[in-house]
């Protein structure tokens, strides 16, 4: 199983970026959340692993639809 | 990979702009009615202050360095002009708020159940840069 990392970069202002892997679905938006705090929010964006559970679930249906 | 945030992290807990104070090498007052600063002539100013780092840690003509809590509970620094002349300027605060949001960050994580794994601190042209890594359970 691909292990959850998180890795928070703080920048010389304070400012923070949050890089998930190993994450797929909503559960990214509660992880960023969780390291978010009281910041406010700047860029945003999912990546490529993001989609592979409703790629899994859709793929899954196709079948079970055969 | 799946995810990406950036934050601009806003000074709003008074215990890790503390700690943050602290870990730069600071002896830090909390004063939670607020309390004068003090000019470098020891002299009483009229703006007051919640955190305090007093002038005797700076330099000889130093005024006090304070942080106020405002109306919308952010904490905002009050800089003499002389301080922020001597190095106690704009880039001195991105430090401040660096120590912060490290102190935030690693009691948020610790308080989430994620696991320290390292930290490192990389130099890049524009200053050191904290990297922080941590897994999920």
């Amino acid at each position: 199983m691909l292990q959850k990392t998180i890795t928070v970069v703080i920048d010389q202002n304070g400012n923070s970026s949050v890089d998930l892997e190993g994450f797929a679905g909503q559960g990214c938006d509660k992880v960023l959340k969780d390291f978010q705090g009281d910041d406010r929010a700047g860029v945003q964006r999912k990546k490529a692993a993001f989609y592979s559970k409703t790629g899994d679930s859709r793929d899954q249906y196709l079948k079970s639809g055969q | 990979m799946s995810a990406y945030g950036e934050f601009e992290t806003i000074m709003q807990e008074e215990r890790f702009l503390v700690e943050g104070l602290t870990a730069m090498g600071y002896k830090v007052e909390v004063q939670a009615a607020g309390a004068a600063l003090v000019g470098y002539h020891g002299d009483e100013r009229t703006e007051t202050a919640h955190v305090i780092i007093r002038r005797a840690q700076l330099d000889s003509a130093s005024n006090d360095i304070g942080f106020v809590r405002g109306a919308d509970g952010h904490f905002r620094a009050i800089l003499s002009e002389y301080d922020r002349s001597i190095g106690y300027n704009e880039q001195w605060l991105g430090k401040v708020h660096q120590h912060y949001k490290e102190s935030q960050t690693m009691a948020a994580a610790k308080s989430k159940g994620y696991i320290f794994r390292r930290k490192e601190v990389i130099q890049t042209s524009n200053g050191p840069q904290i990297q922080l890594q941590f897994v999920a359970r």
